[in-house]
């Protein structure tokens, strides 16, 4: 089989920057105690999320948030579902869902997938290859605008053999093709959404009614009131076992917080430390962690952003990055910000991803140091106490989104990290879509990010590589080094885990080096829970990924259970 | 009265022009033009920036953009919400009655408060229960609006949880109860920011009864009626009370911009989702085109009340009338 | 019995012997407010000498942040392991820099407009009158709202510009009020009849007697801007960090407040004590100056805009 070089993904910030403090993407593993499975008469119930902020889109293909992402994959199936282990190289471990079989050409450029003939969508009409075909076109197709555009760039088309049969083309033969498609590619209704141009869906009334052939579906959306998701009771799945998920939107986290521990909602995706010892006391509720595969850091930007192309006048110098990393107590930060609930962050990837190593050498916590490699870098304190360099001060802005209360802490501890090694950092809290903004034309010095990866390795080119420096890229610091170019690559074009693990390693230990960025920490995410929902194992690149099958003893149903099956008024 | 409503109206009128004009001023001296910033971000279509741009006529001279940005703003098309994704209009038409309810429901419950109180002090000026009393209003007329709105949140929500924190109405529940479940839904989320409004507003508007009363007090009926053998408690509660409720009226319309600017803390506070909640949140998404119309319809709502305020007092009061 | 014999005239008679500032001191609420404003005024002085810690020094981030009131930090510390005590005295400085800077300004504008207003009178009257009616119902918090959220946090002096700018309105009307009253008047008369050229009669006989009215409505403002720059924190367009003031000190524990009590509770009693001076002090003033030429009701709603 030719090993042909992969097309270089420019995967864009999809759901990736997290759009609300504590909307973040989340990883497997519930460590809470499985009761029982659900018995028979185990199915009803309501459960209340209180999240602050809610969907703009319900289209798959243009989600770019986390509740979007959540809400969409609730609404909507894909042809085979991704493991628990999250593999994304060939189709080992991916489980059947839209398809009920599917079979490889003998050049692997093609995959015939056979749709299961009970797919039903929620109005009633068959779910049909053509379908399957109208998906990824729809998402191809420049004028929608997707996000995810850049990440289906190998899927060549899909052909129609028979209502139920769909074949997709390859234009290449590469270890995630498989992945590619039927995790990027959620299925839509061609007979509901067919008739609206592709340019006009961001606004098109019609992907606000969410009709696709999930487990729930759309029962009402009422911007700033509520979106809610009632059992689809004739499912080719089966129906989930709750009748009901409600989303309420709070203006902001504290309210979420407030309405989670009052009783007006059973489940809060994100509790700070305080509330945990909270909890813990708390006999009808209970703490949910898991794991992320998001991780934060204070990006330095590489380049000048008034001049692109010319070297960053500060953090164009490699001595000063880490002289800056140095001067940062992470381990003092993260305690300050999460207590014990808070996990580091040893490089630019989470844990939880295979290739992840935390046993990297890390540049230490020591201000000594980084005041001596300011000296010699040329950067001298001056009579006010900030150092300067040419009679340039050593002056520089923390960009951090208004409403991440995490990252605002961060950037208040890191201002004064920098000011006792003689630094000045000015905080510039910016809106979200003003944050994104900047994230896009790199118009900022150092930035705060908190970036979820894609569970495959070919993730890091974007964020890491000289290919993602372009506007489309995740490289915000304009980070350039071809040693670790050259392993990103040769680790993503490898059919064997082993090896792509090995030149991962080596690649995060030179950009560890090279401090491109500040690693500070991995979300700690720790979900409020109401004791009487169960809950089933929580997959890493989404908690709700078996929401349906959570379920309420029907010994222990509320009021709000018991509203049942009835009509939304 | 025609030449004092006329001018009353023409008053009511410059405020308007003056806040749009200020906020037309202030957008465009604003650093890093917010219009181009707000519409410069990858949720805003092409199709939505193209149409804000003809509307704003961002191109043409600022005298131009000043007459049709008025023009629109009269009209009520205030331009397109970027955090919520809905024009400004819809979304303001929905917060601006929860507003009303909480400033008005206040206001009345406030003089009605305020004229008890002020009746009590009035009675003996200077005396200690007027005095006490005094002390305690202007304690009351110095707490920070959202502190106080804090401090009940905390013990009456938080503490001893007895009323819902925050929002309208139960989020769920609501729409599956019966007619009388729903009302008293709906009173106990009323609870806690209407007693804090009405609180902060009857510190104010007390003061003023008791002045107002106080400055009847001598007046020749008062003497009469006092000389005629009623007691001065009984005079302060027939006759001079139904004098001092007159300037009262116009009294609401003074307190209106003051009662509003509590009400606006006092809704982030509870979560009410009003128009200081909208403005609030507006700021935090920096959502100009909501932030700049929220302040806008608040003025003018505000005017009109004031005006409304006027001319009831007008049409009551004999004096005015005949000027 | 000449109406005169209440307004007094400060060029004739020493002031020391009025009647008026001996009904001043006698007033328990004037002590109060002195007493309470001196304290402030001295932490606010004194901040560097009184205050336990640096205000903006971050102790030991891993080990002292967010303590509840303690021996060592009788207020606490917020989030961010920095001693609240500190961090109030110092905050003080804010408040009153605003306060007075801004009252000062705002006073001295407002006194020059209603002078002119009222004086001048005819047309230019007409307008300045209608533009400050027009400016007094729009709700203050509304203006400050709209330009820090426009202009991002604000610096001190642009903040002590932004109330002077948006707090005059009050005062304008009522100095022009009173220039009206005091224009047919004898002494006025009298000087004018013996050709005191304009300007030298506006401040040597008209800028006197309005001073009265002026100076409690001073009080009165004092304490609206502190209870703005306070709402401004609260709704995160306050000062910029890391600096002090007691808005920013609630605004620190504003997501957590049920948590973090301490850091809502002494900056609001801190707030409210001081604020209650300049309101005890500015109905003091006014019942002392003539509690009939300035019925509270006057003087509260030219400034109930501004609050």
């Amino acid at each position: 089989m030719p090993r042909l070089p992969r097309p270089l993904r420019a995967k864009p910030a999809r759901w990736t920057h997290v759009a609300l403090a504590g909307l973040m993407l989340v990883a497997c593993r519930d460590v809470q105690q499985q009761s029982a499975t659900a018995g028979p008469n185990d199915i009803g119930g309501t459960m209340v999320v209180a999240q602050p902020g809610e969907p703009a889109t319900l289209l798959p293909a243009l989600q770019g948030q986390i509740i979007e992402r959540q809400i969409t994959d609730l609404l909507y199936d894909r042809l085979a579902e991704i493991g628990e282990d999250l593999n994304t190289v060939g189709d080992k471990g991916f489980r059947k869902q839209l398809a009920d079989r599917w079979e490889w050409a003998a050049d692997s450029l093609s995959i015939v997938f056979h749709l299961n003939p009970r797919a039903r969508w929620h109005d009633g009409q068959p779910v049909r290859a053509s379908d399957v075909r109208y998906s990824v076109a729809l998402m191809k197709d420049p004028a929608l605008g997707s996000p995810g555009l850049p990440l289906i760039g190998n899927i060549d088309s899909v052909a129609v053999r028979d209502s139920l049969t769909a074949v997709a083309y390859f234009k290449r033969h590469t270890p995630e093709q498989f992945y590619d498609l039927v995790y990027q590619v959620s299925i839509v209704p061609q007979h509901i959404l067919g008739n609206t141009p592709a340019g006009q869906m961001k606004t098109a009334e019609i992907t606000r009614r969410g009709i696709g052939s999930g487990r729930f579906r759309l029962a009402r959306f009422e911007p700033g009131k509520r979106l809610e998701l009632v059992a689809d009771t004739a499912n080719y799945r089966g129906r989930p076992k709750l009748d009901r998920i409600v989303y309420v939107p709070t203006p902001d986290f504290n309210t979420a917080v407030t309405r989670f521990f009052a009783g007006d909602a059973d489940f809060f995706e994100q509790l700070r430390p305080e509330h945990l010892a909270k909890i813990a006391t708390d006999t009808a509720r209970r703490a949910v962690p898991y794991t992320t595969l998001g991780y934060a850091y204070l990006a330095l930007n590489n380049v000048d952003a008034k001049q692109p192309g010319l070297p960053h006048p500060i953090f164009g110098d490699r001595a000063v990055r880490r002289a800056l990393t140095m001067a940062v107590d992470r381990r003092a930060m993260l305690r300050n910000v999460f207590g014990t609930y808070g996990a580091p962050a040893y490089g630019p990837f989470p844990r939880s991803l295979p290739a992840a190593d935390t046993t990297l050498p890390q540049l230490p916590y020591d201000t000594t140091r980084a005041r001596a490699l300011l000296d010699s870098a040329g950067w001298l304190v001056g009579p006010d106490g900030v150092r300067a360099k040419d009679g340039r001060r050593l002056e520089f802005g923390i960009t951090t989104p208004v409403s991440s209360a995490a990252r605002k802490q961060y950037s208040v501890l890191l201002q004064d990290a920098f000011k006792q090694i003689g630094a000045v950092a000015r905080i510039d809290e910016v809106d979200m879509a003003g944050f994104m903004a900047r994230n896009g034309d790199r118009s900022f010095d150092t930035i705060l990010e908190l970036y979820a990866t894609d569970p495959s390795v070919s993730g890091f080119k974007q964020s890491w590589t000289t290919s993602g420096i372009g506007k489309d890229g995740s490289n915000f610091g304009s980070y350039s080094n071809p040693a670790v170019d050259a392993l990103l690559d040769s680790a993503t074009l490898t059919f064997e885990p082993a090896r792509t693990r090995v030149y991962a390693r080596r690649a995060f230990e030179t950009i560890i080096e090279d401090a491109p960025g500040i690693w500070l920490y991995e979300p700690p995410s720790v979900a409020g829970l109401h004791k009487r929902i169960r809950t089933t194992p929580m997959r890493a690149d989404g908690y709700w990924s078996g929401m349906a099958d959570w379920w309420i003893p029907a010994a222990e149903r509320t009021a709000r259970d018991r509203i049942g099956l009835r009509p939304t008024p | 009265m025609r030449r004092y409503v006329a001018g009353r109206l023409l008053q009511a009128t410059i405020v308007v022009l003056l806040v749009t004009t200020v906020t037309f001023i202030l957008v465009h001296l604003a650093p890093g033009d917010p219009i181009a910033v707000a519409l410069d971000r990858p949720s805003v279509t092409e199709e939505v920036r193209q149409r804000y741009r003809a509307e704003f006529g961002l191109d043409r001279p600022v005298a131009e953009q000043y007459l049709r940005w008025v023009g629109n703003a009269l009209r009520g098309e205030l331009g397109f919400s970027f955090s919520f994704r809905r024009p400004v209009a819809d979304v303001i038409a929905d917060a601006l009655p929860r507003t009303l309810l909480l400033v008005g429901l206040a206001l009345a419950l406030s003089f009605a408060l305020g004229i008890v109180v002020a009746v009590l002090q009035s009675e003996r000026p200077g005396g200690a229960r007027d005095r006490w009393l005094g002390r305690v209003l202007l304690v009351l007329y110095s707490v920070p609006d959202f502190w106080l709105a804090l401090v009940v949140l905390i013990v009456f929500a938080y503490r001893l949880p007895i009323f819902p924190p925050s929002g309208i109405v139960d989020p769920v529940l609501h729409d599956y109860m019966s007619p009388a479940e729903r009302l008293v839904d709906r009173l106990r989320h009323l609870v806690l920011p209407v007693a804090t409004l009405t609180l902060l507003a009857t510190a104010a508007i007390s003061r003023h009864q008791r002045s107002a009363l106080l400055e009847v007090m001598p007046s020749d009926w008062m003497r009469t009626a006092i000389a005629k053998g009623l007691s001065r408690r009984r005079a302060v509660r027939r006759h001079a009370l139904r004098n001092a409720l007159l300037p009262s009226i116009t009294l609401a319309g003074l307190y209106l911009p003051a009662l509003v600017s509590g009400a606006l803390l006092v809704e982030k506070v509870f979560s009410w989702p009003g128009m200081g909640l909208l403005a609030a949140n507006a700021i935090a998404s920096r959502d100009y085109p909501l932030i700049t119309a929220a302040v806008l319809v608040t003025s003018v709502a505000v005017a009109l009340g004031a005006l409304l305020a006027d001319l009831a007092s007008a049409a009551a009061d004999p004096r005015i009338r005949v000027g | 019995m000449s109406a005169d014999a209440t307004v007094p005239d400060p060029i004739d008679g020493g002031i020391g012997a009025h009647p008026m500032l001996r009904a001043l001191v006698r007033d328990s609420r004037t002590r109060i407010a002195l007493v309470v404003l001196l304290l402030v005024a001295l932490g606010a002085i004194l901040a560097p000498v009184i205050a336990p810690y640096d205000p903006i020094a971050q102790l030991d981030i891993e080990r002292l942040q967010s303590q509840p009131p303690s021996a060592a930090h009788p207020f606490g510390t917020d989030p961010y392991s920095r001693d609240v005590l500190s961090r109030l005295i110092y905050g003080s400085r804010v408040s009153l820099a605003v306060g007075l800077g801004s009252v000062l300004l705002a006073m001295s504008f407002g006194i020059a407009v209603g002078i002119v207003a009222g004086f001048v009178g005819g047309a230019v009257d007409a307008v300045l009158m209608r533009f400050v009616d027009a400016a007094i119902s729009v709700p203050r918090l509304l203006v400050l709202i709209m330009v820090a959220a426009l202009w991002g946090r604000l610096g001190l002096v642009p903040l002590t510009l932004l109330m002077a700018g948006t707090g005059w309105f009050g005062v304008s009307r009522l100095v022009r009020a009173e220039t009206l009253a005091l224009r047919d008047r004898e002494f006025v008369l009298a000087a004018r009849a013996l050709g005191t050229p304009v300007p030298r009669l506006l401040v040597r006989h008209v800028l006197p007697n309005v001073l009265a009215p002026a100076l409690v409505a001073a009080a009165l403002s004092i304490a609206n801007v502190i209870l703005l720059e306070a709402a401004l924190s609260y709704l995160g367009i306050g000062v910029r960090p890391p600096t002090a003031s007691w808005g920013t000190i609630i605004e620190d524990g504003a997501e957590r407040v049920a948590e973090l009590w301490w850091l809502t509770l002494f900056p609001g009693l801190a707030i409210l004590v001081t604020v209650f001076a300049c309101n005890a002090l500015g109905d003091a003033l006014r019942d002392a100056f003539d509690p009939r030429q300035l019925p509270r009701g006057s003087s509260d709603a030219a400034f109930a805009s501004e609050a």
